[in-house]
């Protein structure tokens, strides 16, 4: 269920103008301070320093159809959420610019996710994206939560291969 | 999922004569009004609703019934004879809400979902182990499930009237019990496994069916919003389960300060149930005898645990390795 964009509209399924040399860094993102957290570290880690690309990655959790009481309710939904999430990637991408990388390595995505496994998606993304490291904010659930409601971070570190992943406090 | 289809046209004789069929005399109604199905709210106890051209007599509100209180009656959901078969028939109409579910100090979006309920319907025909019904639209082309009624009592009602000493309870029951619980752990891995939830796993949301002997799920009605881990609060309602059965009932904080407050010195805070502080889940700790294997998986569910669940398959992995090293 995968409907990736550049965040202006354009269909895309390539990685940022990469030179074959760089690390190619994939920032896993929501709309949660935490997410937040992890941009800006690794602008202030990695910003200005030559090498280095970065794809930012939103995938929206699209709610089963059990919550929606119409199709049009959930079409409501899903273009409310997208523009949400565009405006999000966007306003990412210039921190990311700002803090030095140049506009041609920093690409932004976003897809729909029916949610059964975001750790998966954010793998498989890694993988077709040849990233050599998977980057996400740590969530900061109380015990009782991560039991009932899982951690993606967690999730990630336990399922990743060939690959870094960076969470960040 | 069937059509609202008059197929038969039934006179008011005709259903006079059915109802005298399956219902004494002296509950046989004066009048039979046929009503109209898109408003649950008008149609009331002796009304007969038409649902895929049968009809249908119907009784009274059925009730939430949870810890031995009645709670207030669910309009949306009456109970019903079929008039065709004389079978009792849980009449459920399409009643959506969306609320915002809370256990312990967690709060996430729920939706109660005819929609949802009816596709579990669907996928599990046949089956022993879940309730069935078949899903019909009412008159305003909404759906309204008809399901089957099961005679039978609740897990927690056949827990409670076991031996109320637990060394007699756990020798004599509980691994027949466990056994029986694996197998509702089954049906739940089944559904998982069709990528659909429970949503609302509960102890008295399993009834023994009187006929077949065999527990059986019921009302899948409810859905929540999951986050990283889809299935994480149906594994939460099989583990609290799991810790009723095991201790022949809740083992709480309170009662264990009246009643023995010796063992509740002996327990620490990672020795109770994740979400509900006041319950036990170190069941060893009260009842020295039970497995140190069977306490590990209760400890799965403990606020101290360092790993848990993530899967049914892993649940039942490790409880039949539990049954297996009980005697009997």
């Amino acid at each position: 269920m995968f409907a990736l964009t550049d965040g202006k509209g354009a269909v895309t399924n390539n990685g940022p103008n990469a030179d074959a040399r760089d690390k190619h860094l994939l920032i896993a993102i929501d709309h949660s301070e935490d997410s937040k957290r992890a941009v800006l570290y690794v602008a202030e880690f990695l910003g200005g320093f030559p090498g280095f690309s970065i794809t930012l990655l939103s995938i929206i959790q699209v709610p089963e159809e059990d919550f929606f009481e119409s199709g049009e309710e959930r079409a409501a939904w899903l273009k409310n959420k997208s523009e949400e999430t565009d405006l999000l990637l966007s306003n990412y991408r210039q921190i990311l610019i700002q803090s030095g990388f140049p506009e041609d390595k920093v690409l932004i995505k976003s897809c729909l996710g029916d949610a059964d496994s975001l750790s998966g998606m954010i793998l498989s993304f890694k993988c077709d994206l040849n990233c050599c490291t998977v980057v996400v904010g740590r969530q900061h659930k109380s015990k009782s939560e991560e039991f009932l409601f899982g951690s993606i971070s967690n999730q990630l570190i336990h399922e990743a291969k060939n690959c870094a992943v960076w969470v960040i406090e | 999922m069937g059509h609202h289809t008059s197929v038969k046209k039934y006179t008011e004789e005709d259903l006079f004569r059915m109802v005298r069929l399956w219902l004494p005399e002296e509950n046989v109604p004066k009048r039979l009004r046929v009503k109209d199905t898109s408003d649950f709210f008008r149609v009331d106890y002796d009304d007969i609703v038409m649902l895929g051209g049968t009809p249908y007599l119907v009784r009274n509100n059925e009730r939430e019934r949870r810890f031995g209180v009645e709670d207030e009656p669910k309009f949306w959901v009456k109970r019903a004879v079929n008039l065709v078969t004389g079978r009792v028939k849980i009449l459920k109409w399409t009643f959506r809400e969306k609320f915002r579910g809370r256990v312990g100090n967690l709060v996430f979006d729920c939706v109660r979902s005819p929609l949802k309920e009816a596709r579990i319907l669907n996928i599990v025909q046949g089956r022993p182990d879940f309730m069935h019904g078949e899903t019909v639209q009412d008159s305003a082309g909404h759906l309204l499930r008809i399901i089957d009624y099961i005679q039978g009592k609740t897990l927690p009602e056949i827990v409670r009237a076991m031996t109320p000493n637990h060394e007699d309870f756990f020798r004599d029951h509980y691994p027949g019990l466990l056994s029986e619980f694996i197998s509702t752990v089954e049906a739940i891995r089944f559904l998982h496994d069709k990528g659909e939830k429970h949503g609302d796993i509960r102890r008295d949301h399993l009834i023994r069916d009187s006929e077949t002997g065999r527990y059986r799920w019921i009302d899948f009605d409810y859905n929540y919003r999951h986050r990283a881990s889809k299935f994480g609060y149906d594994l939460f309602g099989l583990g609290n389960v799991l810790i009723f059965i095991t201790g022949g009932g809740d083992i709480t904080v309170q009662a264990l300060s009246m009643e023995a407050p010796e063992k509740l010195a002996g327990l620490s805070g990672e020795d109770v149930n994740i979400i509900f502080h006041n319950r036990v889940a170190n069941l060893k700790k009260i009842y020295p005898y039970i497995p140190e294997f069977l306490n590990r998986i209760l400890m799965h569910f403990a606020a101290g645990a360092k790993v848990y669940y993530e899967s049914t398959g892993e649940l039942l992995e490790d409880l039949k390795k539990a049954r297996d090293m009980l005697p009997g």
